[in-house]
């Protein structure tokens, strides 16, 4: 298989949104006709570039990916019919594209990317709650659906309705208890709600999970200097910390001092690689 | 009336920061020279391009770019933020709290929002929509870069581009696809030797164009 095969095939197992170079990728292989060699996956491949082409406004390359696909997979696969709507949304007509996703959930109301496509239209639309509404039935009878409570998460988040992303993470973190990632966006949501003892458990679980992760090290220096700072300056009554800051479950002063230094060391370490420039940030920044 | 200019570079990288992540929300800094009462944003700082609404690696962020802007006789006192939304040109409320940050910091600190209709190919108009404080508000101030009215907001700013030639050498780097010199915060956190501060290899290519 070609070198540019197996790259389009990275890209797709990681679901990166790479659209620009996909379409450098796949153009010789479409042209050369050099794409049947991928053999059974080339339906993927020609999905792959579908979605990359609509990405990039290549319209007429995604309509002549769609005819492809439609000669091979016919009228009643709906995984090609939605890629219709696709085609309605990218030249500008949202309606067509709603009126094709309601018509196939009318057909068959537990079609998921029908669902999943109409709730992205709604977010595209700006139509935000009716976004979330949508997915929140849409997880009343898909619950172990991760993705979508991780898409739900993030609806919550533009909306400024932390406390509500902070429950969806946490139910995808239900499901998905090794995935590091999903334990830094609550991390990260409970720092800017200001619960600084969940965020330093769930930074320190993400540190435990993912070897040299910065943005790890950095939210353990991070919420145990804070919660160091304010637990001092309360305990002498004279704390400017706002009260809503919540630091109860953290612990101890000694214990939070080691997983400072900690922290500290691990980030020495890791930008030991790197340029004199990034160095000197980063010990300047720890001097804080 | 405080005078802002906004120099090529700093509107180039900013500009490339949100062609590099078309269908996110972005966001960064802009540093600036003061000079005899006059405000001039010579740089954009890229933060980040996901969990923009989410305050700990923007803390951290600011913390390094207010230290680094110290070393080059420089001070943060710009925000900008292009959303998701492209229809959206209203500076959102976690926008507000994030630039009220660098607003207490330093009080000339102004907000831009880009407006993705002037990022069209068509387009020789600014794309950054300025917001100045007013407690405990910001308020748009409408009429600016040079276009007609008075440009006065609240608090008496104008704010103009360095040149003609601004918004034709980003369009030129975005059709180049210059974007990929440009390294964010959350780039430089998944890889350390990444120096988001200053893009300097984008620096010189937009010098240079």
């Amino acid at each position: 298989m070609s070198s540019s095969l197996k790259l389009l095939g990275e890209i797709r197992q990681s679901s990166e949104r790479r659209p620009f170079e996909v379409l450098k990728l796949a153009e010789p292989l479409l042209n050369k006709g050099s794409i049947t060699q991928a053999g059974d996956e080339v339906w993927l491949v020609y999905e792959q570039v579908f979605l990359a082409a609509v990405d990039e406004g290549q319209i007429d390359v995604a309509k002549a990916v769609l005819e492809i696909l439609h000669k091979r997979f016919g009228e009643e696969s709906q995984r090609v019919k939605r890629l219709y709507g696709l085609v309605s949304e990218a030249t500008g007509h949202p309606e067509d594209a709603k009126k094709l996703y309601d018509d196939m959930l009318e057909k068959d109301a537990t079609n998921v990317l029908a669902n999943k496509r109409l709730i992205a239209l709604l977010k595209s639309q700006g139509q935000y709650v009716q976004a979330i509404q949508e997915l929140v039935s849409y997880l009343d009878t898909h619950g172990n659906d991760f993705e979508a409570w991780l898409e739900l998460t993030h609806l919550y988040l533009d909306q400024h309705l932390y406390p509500q992303a902070a429950f969806c993470i946490e139910e995808v973190i239900l499901q998905q208890p090794a995935n590091h990632y999903f334990h830094l966006c609550y991390a990260e949501i409970s720092y800017t709600t200001g619960n600084l003892d969940v965020a330093l458990k769930e930074y320190l679980r993400v540190v435990e999970l993912s070897t040299d992760n910065v943005r790890g090290f950095y939210g353990v220096k991070l919420t145990a200097d804070r919660i160091l700072d304010i637990t001092s300056s309360r305990g002498s009554g004279k704390s400017k910390a706002p009260s809503h800051l919540k630091v109860e479950n953290a612990p101890q002063k000694a214990m939070l001092e080691r997983l400072s230094q900690l922290a500290t060391e691990r980030l020495l370490a890791i930008y030991s690689g790197s340029s004199d420039a990034m160095k000197k940030t980063l010990e300047e920044w720890l001097k804080l | 009336m405080t005078e802002y200019t906004v120099s090529v570079q700093a509107y180039a990288k900013a500009v490339l920061h949100c062609a590099k992540h078309p269908w996110a929300t972005v966001h960064g800094l802009l540093l600036a020279e003061k000079k005899e009462g006059k405000i001039r944003f010579v740089d954009a700082v890229p933060l980040a391009h996901n969990w923009t609404n989410l305050t700990a690696m923007f803390d951290v962020a600011l913390q390094q770019a207010q230290q680094y802007a110290k070393t080059k006789g420089l001070s943060v006192c710009g925000y900008y933020v292009a959303y998701e939304d492209t229809k959206a040109t209203q500076l959102s409320a976690s926008g507000a709290l994030l630039a009220k940050t660098l607003v207490e910091a330093d009080e000339s600190t102004v907000a831009f929002v880009v407006d993705a209709k002037k990022l069209t190919p068509g387009s020789s108009a600014a794309a950054f929509v300025p917001y100045v404080y007013a407690e405990p508000q910001w308020k748009e101030q409408s009429s600016a870069f040079g276009e007609s009215g008075k440009g006065s907001g609240t608090k008496g700013a104008s704010f103009v581009l360095e040149n003609n030639r601004v918004v034709a050498v980003t369009r030129k780097l975005v059709d180049e696809r210059a974007e990929v010199w440009v390294h964010d915060f959350d780039e430089h956190l998944d890889d350390v030797s990444l120096d988001w501060l200053q893009n300097q290899a984008l620096s010189e290519r937009i010098r240079t164009t």
